[in-house]
C-alpha cells in the first residue's frame, strides 16, 4: 500500500469515527442482531418471513415499545418504573369502560383521558421518588400493586368487551393505512413510531433531554451545574406515566376485551426492551430508538423461538429474564471492546 | 533507652506515577515510645502509614519487625504482625454493639459466637484502658471519641504492638483530647509503640517523646522532643523548594467585587471575613480539615452559610442554590472532578455547555449542537485540551485533560468570581503550568479568583493575598509581601505569630 492510500484510509476512518460513537454502534449492532435473527428464523421456519409474522410483531411491539420509550426517560435518570404494567392495564380498562358507557365519546377525548390518567399515576410515582426520596424500585413496586388493586376494585370482576365499545376503537387497530404487498402499515405502529421520533429528538436536541442524561450520568455534577434534579425526575416519571397511558389506549384498541389483569408483565417487558436496547441502567446513556429496537428484537426472538423450538408461552418470561442478563453483561463487555478498538484507532491517528 | 526497636522502616521509597511520594525514608519505632510524625500535606506521611499497614508496597527498602525483615502484604497481615492504625474517622459498624465492634476482626474462632465470653473480654479490655462504656450498646450514636476508644480496644484485642494514630484528635473537643491522651499514655506505659500524626503542634509537643519531620517524601529531621522547638519544626516542614515559581502579573483592580463578613455554617466554619477585588487572586491556605472547601461550597450555594453576610457589587445577597450563585456570576470548580465535576459518559462538548444550555437554543427551543461544538473547540484551543475530537466522552481523557474540561465548563459560565478548589491536584507538571497561566490570564481579564490549594508553594506563587484557615476558623490574611511558607504554616497549625518571628 502506498503512503497515499494509507493517508486517505486514515482520513476516512477519522471522519467516520467522529460521526459514529460506540454508543451508536450499539444501535447498529441491534439492527445487525435483528437481521441475523430474521435470516436464521426465515431459513429454519417455514413461512416465517411473511406479512403475517411482521404484522403480528409490529402490533405487539407498538404497545411494549410505547411503554419502553417512557421507561427510557426514567432509566436515563438512574431510576426505574415498575408500575407501568398496572398503568397500562388501568387506563385500558378505565378508558374502555368510559367508552362503553358513553359511545358518543370521540377519539381525541378518549386518548386525552388515557394520557391524563396515566400521567397522574406517573406524577404520583415521581412525587414520591423525587420529593419523598424513596428509592424508585420500592416506590414503583408499591404503586404497581396499588394501581392494580385500584383496577381490580374498579372493575369489580367485570370485563370491557369489544361489543360494548364504539366501532372506531377496534377499527383503529385493524385499519390499514398503507400496504406494501401483504405488509400492512397499521395505525398502532405509526403512533409508536411517531412517538419514538419525537422522543429521539427530545433526548438529542432539547435542554430537557440533555439534562436527563446529565442527572443520570452524574447526579452530583448535575447539582453543581445548577440543574433542578428533583423537577427533572418528576417530569420523567410523569411523561413515563403519560406514555404508559397512551399505551393503555393502544392496548384497548388492539384487544378490545379488557379484564382486570390487562397489561400484567409489561413492566418486565419494557425494562427488558430498554436494557437490551442499550439504555444504561446506571443512567446517562441510551436512546428511545434503541429501546424500540430492543422491544422489537425481544418480540422477534420470542415469536421465532416459539415457532422454531416449540417452546411454550411460559418460556417467554424466562427468555426475557435471560435477555436482560445477557444485555447487561454484554453491555459492559461489548462496549468496552468497541471502545478499545475505537481508542486504538484514535491513537493511530493521534500519533500521526 | 528502650532497647531494640519493634518496627524499623529502612530506606523506604515509593513512587506514584510522576510523584516520588517517599524517597529513602528510615524510621524506628521503639516500644513504650510516642513518636510524632509531622509534615505538610503531601509530605509522604499517609504513604508511610499505608506501607506500614500493608495498603501499599514499597518500591524499595526494608521493613524489620523485631529485627527480622517482614513483608506486609495487606492490612490483615499487618494486624497479624501486631500493627494497627486508627484514623480521624473511626471505622465502625453502627448496627453492631460495642463488643462486636471490638472483636469484629477476630475470624477463625469457629462458627459460633460465645457471647458471654465476648462481653467479658470486651469489658476487660475497656477497663484496661480505664474507660467506662456499655459493651452491649450499639455503636450508632456513640461520640467520635467513644468510637475511637472502641477502635483502640479493637487494636488491643489483636495484641497490638505498633499503634498508628492518624490525626485522631481532629474531631475531638479539648476534654476528649485529654481523655484520649490519657489512654495513649497508658498504652505507652504498657509498652506499645505509638506513631502519632497531628496537625496540632501544641498536642505534638505535649505528648510526643520523639518528633520526626517529613517533607516532599524525604526525612528532614528526627529528634527527641526536648531537642526540638516549634519554630524549628515549622521551618523543617516548610523550607520547600518552590519549583515553577509562576510570575504573576499585577492584575488587581480597585473595584471590590465580593465582600464576605463573618460568614459561618453551624458546626462547620465560622467568622470568615474577606474582600475580593476584580482581577485579584485570593489564596485559601490551610491543612487538611481546615474547612476551606466548605467556605467555597457555601459561596456557591451547595451547603449554604447560615450566618454572616455576602455582598456582591454592593448588594447583600443570600445564596442557597448553585443556580442562584451562577446568576451572581459565581462559579465553583470542584476538587473532586470525577465525583462532582464531570459527567464522565458524556462528551466534552456536552460537559462544557451543561450549566449554560439555554445559551445554545434556536428560536424554536432546540439545541444548536454546532454552536456547542464550536464553544468546545474554542476551549480546546485556549486550554490546549488534547483530544481527537470534542465529541469524545470525558471518561476517556487523561486527568489533566479532564481537569481542563471542567475548568472550561466553568469558564464558559463567564464567571466574575471563580472559585478553584485544588485545580492542579493529580495533574502533571505541564498541565499544571497551563492551569497557572490560565489563572493569570483570567485575573488580567478582571475575574476575581479564590484559589483553594493545599500546595503551599502554588498558593504563594499565584495569590495576591492569602487567607489562612484552621479547623473552620480564619487565622489571618497575609498580603503577598508578608506571606512566607513559615508564617502560613504557623497560622495553619495554630501557632501564634510571635512564635515564628
Amino acid at each position: 500500500m502506498s503512503n497515499r492510500t494509507v493517508r486517505i484510509k486514515v482520513k476516512t476512518m477519522t471522519a467516520w469515527r467522529q460521526r459514529i460513537r460506540p454508543e451508536q454502534l450499539r444501535e447498529l449492532s441491534l439492527v445487525v442482531l435483528i437481521a441475523a435473527a430474521l435470516l436464521i428464523f426465515g431459513w429454519q421456519i417455514e413461512n416465517f418471513l411473511s406479512a403475517r409474522t411482521f404484522n403480528r410483531i409490529a402490533t405487539s411491539v407498538a404497545i411494549v415499545g410505547m411503554v419502553a420509550i417512557g421507561q427510557t426517560l426514567v432509566v436515563l435518570t438512574r431510576n426505574i418504573d415498575l408500575s407501568v404494567g398496572s398503568i397500562v392495564g388501568f387506563t385500558a380498562y378505565f378508558v374502555g369502560s368510559q367508552l362503553a358507557a358513553n359511545n358518543a365519546m370521540g377519539a381525541p377525548v378518549a386518548v386525552a383521558l388515557a394520557v391524563a390518567v396515566g400521567g397522574l399515576m406517573g406524577l404520583i410515582n415521581g412525587l414520591i421518588v423525587a420529593y419523598g426520596r424513596v428509592p424508585a424500585i420500592i416506590t414503583t413496586l408499591g404503586t404497581l400493586a396499588i394501581y392494580r388493586m385500584l383496577l381490580i376494585n374498579y372493575a369489580n370482576a367485570r370485563t370491557v368487551t369489544v361489543d360494548s365499545l364504539p366501532s372506531w376503537v377496534v377499527d383503529f387497530s385493524r385499519q390499514t393505512l398503507l400496504s406494501i404487498g401483504d405488509f400492512a402499515v397499521r395505525p398502532l405502529m405509526v403512533v409508536t413510531l411517531a412517538t419514538v421520533v419525537v422522543f429521539q429528538f427530545v433526548l438529542g436536541y432539547t435542554v430537557f433531554g440533555r439534562r436527563l442524561y446529565a442527572i443520570g450520568s452524574n447526579p452530583e455534577a448535575a447539582r453543581f451545574a445548577g440543574l433542578p434534579a428533583q423537577r427533572l425526575v418528576l417530569i420523567a416519571f410523569t411523561l413515563c406515566g403519560m406514555l404508559a397511558g397512551l399505551a393503555g389506549f393502544l392496548f384497548l384498541a388492539r384487544f378490545g376485551t379488557i379484564t382486570a389483569v390487562a397489561g400484567q408483565g409489561i413492566e418486565l417487558e419494557s425494562v427488558a426492551a430498554v436494557v437490551v436496547g442499550g439504555v444504561n441502567t446506571f443512567g446517562g446513556s441510551g436512546t428511545a430508538l434503541g429501546a424500540l429496537l430492543g422491544a422489537f428484537l425481544i418480540d422477534l426472538l420470542g415469536q421465532g423461538l416459539l415457532r422454531w423450538l416449540g417452546i411454550s408461552e411460559f418460556w417467554r418470561d424466562a427468555l426475557l429474564g435471560l435477555l436482560i442478563l445477557l444485555a447487561v453483561a454484554s453491555d459492559a463487555v461489548i462496549l468496552g471492546w468497541l471502545r478499545q478498538l475505537w481508542q486504538r484507532g484514535a491513537e493511530v491517528n493521534h500519533g500521526r | 533507652m528502650h532497647g531494640a526497636p519493634v518496627l524499623e522502616m529502612r530506606d523506604i521509597s515509593r513512587r506514584f506515577g510522576n510523584t516520588q511520594a517517599l524517597d529513602g525514608v528510615s524510621l524506628r519505632l521503639y516500644p513504650g515510645e510516642i513518636h510524632a510524625l509531622l509534615g505538610e500535606n503531601g509530605a509522604g506521611k499517609s504513604t508511610l502509614i499505608k506501607i506500614m499497614t500493608g495498603v501499599h508496597q514499597p518500591d524499595s527498602g526494608q521493613i524489620l519487625l523485631d529485627g527480622r525483615p517482614v513483608h506486609i502484604g495487606s492490612t490483615l497481615e499487618a494486624q497479624r504482625l501486631g500493627i494497627a492504625a486508627i484514623y480521624q474517622e473511626p471505622l465502625m459498624y453502627p448496627d453492631l454493639n460495642v463488643a462486636e465492634n471490638i472483636f469484629i476482626a477476630h475470624a477463625n474462632r469457629g462458627p459460633w459466637v460465645d457471647w458471654r465470653r465476648m462481653y467479658r473480654d470486651a469489658e476487660n479490655i475497656l477497663s484496661q484502658l480505664d474507660v467506662r462504656l456499655d459493651v452491649r450498646q450499639p455503636a450508632r450514636g456513640l461520640s467520635v471519641a467513644a468510637q475511637q476508644t472502641v477502635e483502640i480496644a479493637r487494636a488491643l484485642s489483636l495484641q497490638v504492638r505498633v499503634l498508628i494514630m492518624d490525626e485522631p484528635t481532629a474531631a475531638l473537643s479539648a476534654h476528649e483530647v485529654d481523655q484520649l491522651f490519657a489512654i495513649v499514655q497508658r498504652l505507652r506505659d504498657q509498652g506499645v509503640a505509638i506513631l502519632f500524626i497531628s496537625h496540632r503542634l501544641e498536642e505534638v509537643f505535649r505528648i510526643a517523646d520523639r518528633i520526626t519531620i517529613l517533607r516532599d517524601g524525604q526525612l528532614i529531621s528526627s529528634a527527641p522532643r526536648a531537642d526540638v522547638t516549634p519554630e524549628r519544626a515549622i521551618r523543617d516542614m516548610a523550607g520547600r523548594a518552590i519549583e515553577l515559581l509562576f510570575p504573576r502579573r499585577d492584575t488587581v483592580r480597585d473595584r471590590v467585587l465580593v465582600q464576605v463578613r463573618d460568614l459561618g455554617r453551624t458546626g462547620v466554619f465560622s467568622g470568615i471575613s474577606f474582600d475580593v477585588r476584580e482581577g485579584e487572586v485570593l489564596g485559601f491556605a490551610g491543612l487538611v480539615g481546615a474547612r476551606r472547601t466548605d467556605v467555597g461550597l457555601a459561596l456557591f450555594g451547595i451547603a449554604p452559610a447560615d450566618s454572616g453576610t455576602i455582598v456582591i457589587d454592593g448588594h447583600a445577597v443570600r445564596i442557597t442554590k448553585p443556580a442562584q450563585a451562577m446568576r451572581y456570576g459565581i462559579a465553583y470548580a470542584s476538587e473532586d472532578r470525577r465525583g462532582l465535576g464531570l459527567s464522565l459518559p458524556m462528551s466534552i462538548a456536552a460537559n462544557i455547555t451543561l450549566p449554560m444550555l439555554r445559551r445554545y437554543l434556536t428560536p424554536m427551543g432546540l439545541l444548536r449542537r454546532n454552536a456547542e461544538a464550536s464553544t468546545a473547540e474554542e476551549y480546546r484551543r485556549r486550554l490546549s485540551i488534547r483530544t481527537p475530537s470534542v465529541e469524545v466522552e470525558v471518561s476517556r481523557l487523561s486527568g489533566g485533560n479532564q481537569q481542563k474540561v471542567m475548568l472550561s465548563k466553568w469558564l464558559n459560565t463567564k464567571p466574575r468570581l471563580l472559585i478553584l478548589d485544588e485545580p492542579t491536584r493529580g495533574i502533571d507538571v505541564g498541565a499544571k503550568a497551563e492551569v497557572h497561566q490560565m489563572i493569570d490570564d483570567l485575573a488580567a481579564e478582571g475575574v476575581a479568583i479564590i484559589l483553594i490549594s493545599s500546595d503551599l508553594p502554588e498558593v504563594l506563587a499565584m495569590s495576591d493575598r492569602v487567607l489562612v484557615m484552621r479547623e473552620g476558623r480564619q487565622m489571618g490574611i497575609f498580603n503577598r509581601r508578608e506571606a512566607t511558607q513559615e508564617r502560613i504554616l504557623a497560622a495553619a497549625m495554630g501557632q501564634s505569630e510571635t512564635l515564628t518571628s
